[in-house]
This record gives structure tokens, C-alpha cells and sequence, in this order.
């Protein structure tokens, strides 16, 4: 018996290593030959896709994409080592910008064109990726219900007044998790904690698991305020102009509104490095990042780029200037925090 | 005969081990132990996540038992208005993926959703949160996943002796007793089988859990990766998910017992007619489930669908309905293909515990969740890699990663258990009486094979090709991560609408799919007829 299982797993062994040495000998001479630039995205593609094109109208280099969720692709990233296709990774959340520059599978890449379009806050410190859009999260409120007067900071929505009126998205989505990463940064763990405590004690329901359902849930009376990034109340104003909500700017007395950011990085092992920074570039121009914020109504990176007229209309506001890469350093700390407080 | 059951023996173990390959590399991960993460995961948030989820697993676990197999005996046993055609309508629930279906519910049923507000504004009844506690997402899932009961109970009442329960009604047991005491007790088999695909869907669940933010075993299993990206930490758990599939299987085999129970005479005739307010109300029951489960959730896709199918339609459609065809059907008959293969009757699988350990190590799969199984490939790869370079090869990353044979053969890993269980189903019918008689008749194996087994184990095959079919179609988290270029599916792209709240653009992928999954219970259902026919 035993000796017939060494047979059999030695011979699924063999097999295995046998056609995995075939299919290196048949495609060995199948490498990348053109000079397109080939990304990793995490941002949906329906975003990406006019951008790319325009790109590619504009300097001729074509672009090829591979959609996908922003954990399972670094992983992938990281799998594929210096074999990898991908020039560039593209996210949503500077935490996991953060993590893929700190398993180290982005290229330094500072240019004066980056510098001068895209402020430092947005950046990392050593260059290895750039923020490209601003994703504002802020409080939204019944103006049926509440006076602005009444709204002031993140941590008054964890006051008694707020028992029972309060929605918020669910913990597990990154927005959440730089949010409250934001909150350490600014007030330290134990100050943190008694505010996510707070929130949790005036819940009026369960964590939604999206924005929009936030919005919904204070639309239908279930709730007054809530947490949103501001590019959901734009979808929801455009389809419903006439609805009884607003936003409110979080914190401008104090540490500014809690912003986060969609961004790229050139890959460590990219193939067409040139390439890819100058996508990167291009998607920091004037040009590029007005399409890039009015896809989706979120806040150009670049601050020479007005934003689109309906995101325009909410006004301006003060912006928390902790540098991003912060929030990916704080977020296991602000994870452990929300699970132990209850925030689910 | 020793030699035949080796080289048996070495084909089975090959298929069976290669299918069972993330398993190992889930189990493997125990040699990189993280005290840290595990001491915080278990003094903070295990005990409550394992309550959960078996509460989850109980009431999900009775419900798909109750209402699938009692659907399956009305339909089977009883005649009652429009039987016909519900009988094939239940089976429609199946299209619809588990998130799409859930994402409705919420829709109409969440506090701000139609239904609550009707009750508020017209019935002046108090507004609940429907996602607090378990029983909303419980009947979610029941909705959901019942038709795996109903279909396997629905066939092997199909093959229960008539003449038994004629013989009950004689000695006057009442219909409701004939059901508890002959009819149930003959598909024990077939409802622990659905049931178990149930539980272990169930367990493997992302998407239905996140949208009502009800946290099982799997939230801690990506909150160890996406969270506290330990990949290691994240199979550790999942191997524990094995560890509960491989105990559900084993109570599944003792539910079983000892007895077989053999194919008998097949008549379309019904013991039992319902006529008048009986009949009527037996009908508005079934009818009531397939609103719930199909109907209504169809018409607020085709709502949603019919608004925005102007924006959202394009030549791009034409590649996504080709790759969900071909990678659908190709992984169907791929997983088919071995899953008949491991279920084939045979004297050495009899005698071997190896055979059988190494077959059920190839069914758990099933329980993983798509993503920890996708990685798990990528790390097994990788492993392969590793070795290749130690022998002076080079990496096969990059070649394999990405590859069309990578995906299906992740789709191969994680469907076995459906098509194995429906297919090894088929194969216990066989009485051995017609093996005896074709030994003696001097036929080889592989006539045996060919014009005995195969043909008995019909429905079976069928049966497990659909549900494979089906399960592909919907699978989001392999296929989002593993797709080679191009490859994108309608699944991934109802998936990036709506996870960015385009869901009246996503209704209309969503309803191709509908479409595309209803044509496949057509095809089955022909054939399914067919053979009925011919056996």
C-alpha cells in the first residue's frame, strides 16, 4: 500500500513538473515585443477605458488592461514576480497603494511633470506612486430633519445627540478603514477608539454595505446623518435632483475633511518602464484628469484642474494634508480597533 | 486483477490529486505560523464568528431541507394545477446568482425598500432593520438554494416504487404519514446530498454575507488577507472550512447508512390527485415560492434592465457572451469528464481506502471560497516553479498565470464536488445484479462501462454537467482573478456595475445570464427526458 502511494505521487508529481517544463519550451518565444503598456487595475472598467483610449489617441501607444479586486491582483503582482506582464497597477485607496509599494512592486518615479501637477500629500514620499483622483469622505445629512449648524466634526456624530440617527457603511470597505486610520493619525488610538465606540452606541441599523444604501436608509427616514464619499451623493443627485439631502464639510474648524485617493504606480519589473510613466504623466495633465475626475465625480488630483460643474456646486473645502501613505501604515491598527469596538 | 487495480488505482489517484491540489496548498500553509494575528483572532472575534456562522449553517441547513424536499415530493407524487410547468419553473432560481438575488431582496424588503415603506405609509406598521439578526439572510439563502434539494430529492423520488406507497395507502396511512414514514426515509440520500452542496455553498459564500453585512467564518478569512494581509493566516483558516466540508461529507456518508437503495420501476403515474381547494392551495404554495425565488426578482432585472439596456448594451457583449460560453461548457465537460471517471463503480475503488480518501480529498474544493481557492492555485504554481528552478529549469509563472488551462482548472477544483456527488448518486442505483450478469455474459470492462454504466448513470451526468454549467456561469472570484486578457465574463461585469451602484446597467448582464442559464435547464430537461425515456 504504501509503496503503491509513493508510485502514484511520485508519477502526479512528475506529470505536474513534466508538462509545466513543456509549456516553458513552447512559449518562451512569445514575449512582449510591442512597445503598449499593459495595466493592472482595481478601478472599474468602465472608468478606465475612455482614458485609455484618449491616451492612445493622443501619443499613439495602445493600452491593455486586466481588470480585477485590488488584494487578489497585488497578489498576483507579487506571484509573478519579474515575469510579470503588468507596467503599471492602478487602485482605489491609498492603503493599498501603500502595501503594494511596500512589498515592493513599484518603481521610484519622480518627475518634475508628477510634482508639479499632483500636491505632495497625494504622493508617496519615495515616488512610488502617485495619487490621481481626490475621493472626499464626508458627513450627508436629512434636510428635512437636520440643520447644518447642528454638524460640526467625525467625532460629534459619536455624541448622545446622535443616538439612534446615525448610518454608516460597513467596516470592511477601505474608505471605512482610511477614515478611521485618519482618526488615529489625528487623535491617537484612545481618542480613536471612543469615537468608533461612539458611532457604534448610535447606530439606527446594521452597517449598509454601501454608500448608497447610507443614503438611501436617511432618505427613508431609518436615519439622519451619515458617512459617504461625495462622488455616491453626486450619482444619487444627478438621478434625483430634488432629494432632501446635502452634504456637510467634516472638521474645517479642525483637521479638514478626510480624503482618499485613486491612484498608479509604475510596477517594479514593468517591461515598458518609459512607457508607463508617461501614462502616468498623461494621467496627471490637465486634460487627462478632467476626464478622469467627471467619470465618476470624484475631485481632480491636480489642483489646476477645476472639478466638474455638479461636484463645483457642493463648494470648496479645507482638506486633512496627512500624508496618504498613513493611512496604509495605520490600517491594521484602525481594523483591529473597529472589530474590538464592534463596528461591523 | 491486482495488476488492472493498479493502473486503475494510478489513474484515479492522478485525477484525484491534481483536482485536490489547493487543499494541500491551503494545508501546507501551517508550516508559516503567525502566533500574533492568531492570539488577537481568537481572543477577539473567532467565538462570535463561529456562532454565527453555524446558526447561519442550522437554519439554512433545516430550510433547504424542508422546503426542497417538500416541493419535490408535490411534484413527483401529487397532481395539482399547473404542476406541469412549475415542476421545470423551480428549477429557474438556479440562473440567478446568489448576490443578484440577494441585492433585490434588500431592494424591495430593506427599510427604505418598497415593501417596508408600503407597510409603513398604507398599513401604519413600525419600520424594521431587516439585516439585524440572522433570519432575513437565512431565508435569503433558503430562496436561493433550495433547488439543489428539490433537484436531487425530485429524482430519486421519480424512482421510488409506486407500489410502496399504493401499499401504505391501502393500510390507510394519510398522505401527510405516507411522506414521513415511506417516502422521506427512500430520499434520505438525495436530500443529505443537496443539502450538503448547500452547506458547503453556503460556507464559501462572499457575496450574499457582505451585502447584509452578516459576518461568517469567511469575513475572517479576508479580513486575515485584505486587513492584515496574511495570506498564510487567511489559508489557515480556510483549511479549517476544509477541515468542516470534510466532516459535513463524512455525516453525509453515515446519513446514508449502509442501505442502498436501487432503481425501480418508473411510471408517470401519480399516487395522489389534489383536486379542488386542496389542489388550489397546494398550487398558490408552489406558485409562492417560484414568485419569491424567480418571478419577482426576474421583474425588478427586467425594470432596472429595460431603463438602461439603451446606455449599456454594446459589440462588447458579444465577447462576453462568447467567453462565458466557452469557458461554461468547457469546464462542464471538463469536470464531468473526471468526475465520471472517479464515480465509475468498480471492484478495486471497493477495496481501496486510498482510492476513497484521495476521491473525497478531491471534492472539498467546494467549501473554499473562490478567492482563497484562486490564490491557493497561484501559490501551487508557484511551488512547481520553485522546484523547476531548483533543477535548473525557470520559472512557469508567467506562462501558466493568466492561461486558459489555469482558469478551468480551477473551475475543475472547485465544481468536482457538485458533479461527483450527482453522478456517484447515479452510479449507487446500479444494482450489482447487472454487473454480476454481464461478467458471466463474458463482457469487458469497457463494454461494461459503455453500454451498462455509463447509460445507467445518464440522469446523473446530466444532472451534474447542469449544475457545473450553472455554477460557472455565476463564479466571479476565480474567474475576476485568474481570466487570461480578454477574457472577461457577464459575471465580472455585473459585478464592476454594481459594486460602483450602476445596477440598472448591471440588470442587464445580469439578465443574460438569466437567459443564457434558462437555456441550459432546456437543453437538460430535453435530455433529461430523453433518457428517462430510453431507460
Amino acid at each position: 500500500m504504501s509503496i503503491k502511494t509513493l508510485v502514484s505521487s511520485t508519477i502526479v508529481f512528475s506529470v505536474l513538473a513534466g508538462s509545466a517544463t513543456m509549456n516553458v519550451q513552447a512559449s518562451s518565444s512569445v514575449n512582449s515585443q510591442d512597445d503598449s503598456v499593459t495595466v493592472y487595475s482595481s478601478r472599474k472598467e468602465h472608468l478606465i477605458k475612455p482614458l485609455f483610449e484618449a491616451f492612445t489617441k493622443d501619443t499613439g501607444t495602445k493600452v491593455e488592461y486586466l481588470t480585477g479586486k485590488g488584494g487578489a491582483l497585488i497578489e498576483r503582482l507579487k506571484l509573478e514576480g519579474a515575469n510579470t506582464k503588468a507596467d503599471m497597477f492602478m487602485t482605489v485607496d491609498a492603503g493599498n497603494l501603500w502595501y503594494a509599494g511596500s512589498q515592493d512592486l513599484f518603481q521610484s518615479v519622480q518627475t518634475e511633470t508628477l510634482k508639479n501637477n499632483i500636491p505632495a500629500h497625494l504622493r508617496d514620499p519615495q515616488g512610488l506612486w502617485t495619487g490621481l483622483s481626490i475621493r472626499a469622505r464626508t458627513i450627508v445629512y436629512s434636510t428635512d430633519r437636520v440643520k447644518p449648524e447642528e454638524l460640526s466634526t467625525y467625532a460629534d456624530l459619536a455624541t448622545d445627540k446622535w443616538k439612534g440617527k446615525l448610518c454608516l457603511r460597513t467596516s470592511k470597505k477601505v474608505y471605512t478603514k482610511s477614515l478611521v486610520s485618519s482618526l488615529i493619525y489625528n487623535h491617537g488610538k484612545d481618542k480613536a477608539a471612543d469615537i468608533v465606540k461612539g458611532w457604534v452606541d448610535n447606530l439606527a441599523a446594521t452597517p449598509n454595505a454601501k454608500d448608497s444604501h447610507v443614503m438611501s436608509a436617511i432618505l427613508s427616514g431609518q436615519c439622519d446623518v451619515g458617512l459617504v464619499n461625495t462622488y455616491y451623493f453626486g450619482r444619487l443627485i444627478e438621478k434625483n435632483p430634488t432629494a432632501p439631502l446635502k452634504l456637510f464639510w467634516a472638521n474645517q474648524d479642525t483637521t479638514g475633511v478626510h480624503v482618499n485617493v485613486s491612484g498608479a504606480g509604475v510596477t517594479k519589473h514593468a517591461s515598458n518602464a518609459k512607457g508607463a510613466t508617461q501614462l502616468l504623466e498623461w494621467l496627471s495633465s490637465a486634460k487627462a484628469q478632467a476626464i478622469y475626475g467627471s467619470l465618476n465625480k470624484e475631485y481632480p488630483a491636480n489642483q489646476n484642474v477645476a472639478s466638474d460643474d455638479v461636484v463645483s456646486a457642493w463648494g470648496s473645502f479645507k482638506q486633512d494634508d496627512m500624508n496618504l501613505s498613513q493611512a496604509g501604515i495605520l490600517q491594521a491598527d484602525g481594523v483591529r480597533l473597529m472589530q474590538i469596538q464592534g463596528y461591523k | 486483477m491486482e495488476k488492472h487495480c493498479f493502473k486503475s488505482k494510478i489513474w484515479i489517484s492522478i485525477v484525484a490529486l491534481l483536482v485536490a491540489m489547493p487543499i494541500f496548498v491551503v494545508a501546507f500553509s501551517w508550516l508559516l505560523p503567525e502566533h500574533e494575528l492568531w492570539a488577537y483572532f481568537s481572543e477577539n472575534i473567532l467565538s462570535a464568528l463561529i456562532s454565527s456562522t453555524l446558526i447561519l449553517l442550522l437554519g439554512v441547513g433545516v430550510g433547504v431541507t424542508l422546503l426542497g424536499t417538500v416541493l419535490a415530493y408535490l411534484v413527483v407524487m401529487v397532481e395539482f394545477p399547473g404542476r406541469k410547468w412549475l415542476e421545470w419553473a423551480l428549477f429557474l432560481p438556479f440562473a440567478i446568482p446568489a448576490y443578484v438575488l440577494a441585492f433585490v431582496y434588500l431592494g424591495v424588503f430593506d427599510y427604505s425598500g418598497y415593501a417596508q415603506v408600503w407597510m409603513r405609509e398604507v398599513l401604519g406598521l413600525p419600520g424594521f432593520d431587516i439585516r439585524a439578526g440572522s433570519w432575513a439572510i437565512i431565508l435569503t439563502f433558503v430562496l436561493v438554494f433550495y433547488p439543489y434539494v428539490y433537484m436531487m430529492t425530485r429524482a430519486s423520488f421519480k424512482r421510488q416504487k409506486v407500489s410502496m406507497i399504493e401499499a401504505g395507502k391501502l393500510l390507510g396511512a394519510s398522505p401527510i404519514r405516507v411522506f414521513f414514514k415511506i417516502s422521506l426515509p427512500l430520499a434520505r440520500p438525495a436530500a443529505a446530498a443537496g443539502l450538503l452542496v448547500t452547506l458547503m455553498e453556503t460556507l464559501a459564500d462572499f457575496g450574499v454575507v457582505s451585502l447584509f453585512n452578516y459576518d461568517t467564518f469567511t469575513t475572517a478569512i479576508y479580513s486575515a488577507w485584505g486587513d492584515f494581509r496574511s495570506i498564510e493566516v487567511a489559508a489557515q483558516l480556510a483549511s479549517l472550512l476544509v477541515l468542516v466540508a470534510f466532516f459535513l461529507i463524512y455525516f453525509e456518508k453515515k446519513a446514508r447508512g449502509q442501505a442502498k437503495y436501487y432503481s425501480a420501476d418508473v411510471t408517470n403515474k401519480k399516487p395522489y390527485q389534489a383536486t379542488g381547494v386542496m389542489g388550489w392551495f397546494i398550487t398558490l404554495f408552489v406558485f409562492g415560492v417560484f414568485m419569491l425565488s424567480f418571478a419577482m426578482p426576474m421583474l425588478q432585472l427586467v425594470i432596472w434592465g429595460w431603463s438602461s439596456v439603451a446606455d449599456e448594451w454594446s459589440v462588447k457583449y458579444i465577447d462576453l457572451i462568447t467567453s462565458t460560453s466557452i469557458l461554461t461548457i468547457t469546464a462542464a465537460l471538463i469536470t464531468v469528464a473526471l468526475a465520471t471517471v472517479l464515480a465509475l463503480p468498480g471492484r478495486c475503488k471497493q477495496a481501496s481506502n486510498w482510492l476513497k480518501s484521495v476521491i473525497r480529498l478531491a471534492t472539498l474544493g467546494y467549501a473554499l471560497p473562490g478567492s482563497v481557492m484562486a490564490v491557493g492555485l497561484l501559490y501551487g504554481i508557484n511551488q512547481v516553479s520553485l522546484i523547476n528552478i531548483h533543477f535548473g529549469g525557470e520559472s512557469i509563472n508567467h506562462v501558466i498565470y493568466g492561461s486558459i488551462a489555469l482558469l478551468l482548472f480551477a473551475y475543475v477544483s472547485r465544481f468536482m464536488a457538485i458533479a461527483y456527488s450527482s453522478i456517484e448518486a447515479s452510479a449507487q442505483q446500479i444494482k450489482p445484479v447487472y454487473t454480476q450478469s454481464a461478467r458471466l455474459l463474458g463482457a469487458s470492462r469497457m463494454r461494461l462501462v459503455w453500454q451498462v454504466y455509463l447509460p445507467m448513470m445518464t440522469p446523473g451526468i446530466l444532472a451534474g454537467g447542469l449544475l457545473v454549467a450553472v455554477d460557472v456561469m455565476k463564479e466571479l472570484p476565480a474567474t475576476y482573478l485568474l481570466r487570461p486578457f480578454g477574457w472577461d465574463t457577464l459575471a465580472i461585469q455585473v459585478y464592476e456595475l454594481s459594486a460602483e451602484g450602476l445596477y440598472e446597467r448591471a440588470a442587464v448582464p445580469a439578465l443574460i445570464m438569466v437567459i443564457f442559464g434558462a437555456m441550459l435547464m432546456g437543453v437538460f430537461q430535453y435530455l433529461d427526458k430523453k433518457s428517462s425515456k430510453t431507460s
